[in-house]
């Protein structure tokens, strides 16, 4: 008991980490919105979304994540709203370097708090605008508070006891700092399965840009150059993919579509018959389908390649 | 008796599918969403997972009071993994908000707290 609660004191691994950072940023900029009651949610995610150039207001978010009975915002629903205002909401890992990076490059950070207790929890989202390392402290724009401060200690509590939810907000042609491909292409993947077409193409552009050896980007690029009727750029796109990882049987089969519906139906079977190999039982039923597919596909294109 | 509920049901659902889904959810081209869940295996079954999925999600929300005429455009932002995760446990998802909701015993412990320093609840709204 005496040794939870002396731990309970100490500094942990991550303040003291926060401890040795020697650079201050704070975000001056960044605009306020006083929240309503109960009403956190919509003013939190206002303010990254007006930083990031959108214009919208608390008033007019309140219908898109706001629950009566629940007094309170979804996470789920925070996301998909920032999506329906153009922006890519990406989830930062819960490493607490990652919230600093973004801070450095200029971009509040929307944070999940729990101010009560893990069995009495008091559910809070606010904007981290800054950190000054020469005191401890975090700038945010909290609720009420224009400039709300909160120890480095406080801080992380509120933010673990909360999960460690942290997102940010990004136009579809720029990367988070800690972005990997894969979290990038997550963050992304939801825009072209909701029609949202036009960013991820833009966003998936912007990912071949940064991680050209990654073969799931060309993969992801292709899938919206198809969805979006550009069965060349698509072909182009999927080819390089498969250069990158040959063994990948989901990619040849989208391949093999796009191709047949180019006019290029030998290659497409090529395609489909290379794909088998290595596909597991599942992966083989949809191969048999596209083949049945492609049989029945009658087009008049010319295929555009050499066999 | 079973077979004929399972066979009415089957026919329901795929009444509503060809009623509601559009077609490119089951289109030969994989999605982006599906390589990286692997999930392609079965596309009609996540399809249908997805459409029930939204619509117990849609129901929750309505119960709870958000308003019909936005219930609809709200539920289809979600992307499937999103949907799926809220049909589990919506009950249990935290939601953000604020303390004045706060009531009771709970006020007085967390007062308590604050006054010793553990929280910031009062503060910080």
């Amino acid at each position: 008991m005496a040794l939870a609660l002396l731990a309970g004191c100490a500094a942990g691994p991550e303040t003291l980490r926060l401890r040795q950072e020697t650079v201050s940023v704070e975000l001056s900029n960044t605009p306020f919105f006083a929240q309503e009651r109960y009403q956190c949610g919509p003013a939190a995610l206002a303010t990254v979304l007006v930083s990031s150039g959108v214009s919208v207001t608390p008033e007019a978010l309140v219908s898109e994540v706001y629950i009566p009975e629940r007094e309170g915002s979804l996470q789920s629903e925070m996301i998909a709203a920032a999506r329906r205002h153009g922006r890519v909401p990406f989830r930062l890992d819960g490493h607490v370097e990652s919230v600093l990076a973004e801070l450095y490059a200029g971009r509040p950070v929307l944070v999940f708090q729990n101010l009560g207790l893990n069995r009495l929890p008091v559910w809070h989202y606010a904007v981290t605008v800054g950190h000054d390392a020469d005191r401890g402290e975090f700038v945010m724009r909290s609720g009420t508070e224009p400039r709300h401060i909160e120890s480095d200690k406080d801080w992380l509590a509120r933010w673990d006891r909360a999960g460690r939810w942290t997102v940010v907000v990004v136009r579809p042609d720029e990367l988070p700092v800690s972005a990997s491909a894969e979290s990038w292409l997550a963050a992304v993947a939801p825009f072209e399965s909701l029609g949202q077409l036009d960013i991820a193409r833009t966003a998936y552009d912007t990912a071949s840009q940064r991680w050209p050896g990654n073969a799931l980007v060309w993969a992801a690029l292709g899938n919206v150059h198809y969805a979006l009727g550009e069965q060349s750029e698509a072909a182009k796109a999927y080819a390089r993919s498969i250069d990158i990882d040959p063994s990948a049987s989901l990619v040849r089969n989208n391949y093999a579509q796009t191709l047949a519906e180019l006019g290029c139906t030998e290659r497409a079977q090529q395609e489909l018959a290379t794909a088998a190999v290595g596909a597991n039982p599942s992966q083989l039923t949809l191969l048999h389908s596209t083949r049945a597919d492609i049989a029945a596909l009658s087009t008049s294109a010319r295929c555009p390649f050499r066999p | 008796m079973n077979k004929i509920k399972a066979i009415v049901a089957s026919v329901a659902v795929s009444a509503m599918l060809t009623a509601v889904l559009p077609t490119p959810a089951l289109a030969a081209v994989v999605s982006t969403e599906q390589m990286m869940s692997q999930g392609a295996s079965t596309q009609d079954r996540a399809a249908v997972d997805t459409f029930l999925a939204r619509a117990d999600v849609r129901d929750q929300l309505q119960a709870w009071g958000v308003a019909p005429s936005v219930v609809e455009q709200r539920v289809a932002s979600l992307s499937d993994q999103e949907l799926q995760e809220l049909s589990l446990k919506i009950q249990e998802q935290p939601a953000g908000g604020d303390v004045i909701a706060v009531i009771g015993i709970v006020f007085l412990v967390l007062l308590i707290l604050e006054l010793v320093g553990v929280t910031n609840v009062f503060t910080s709204i």
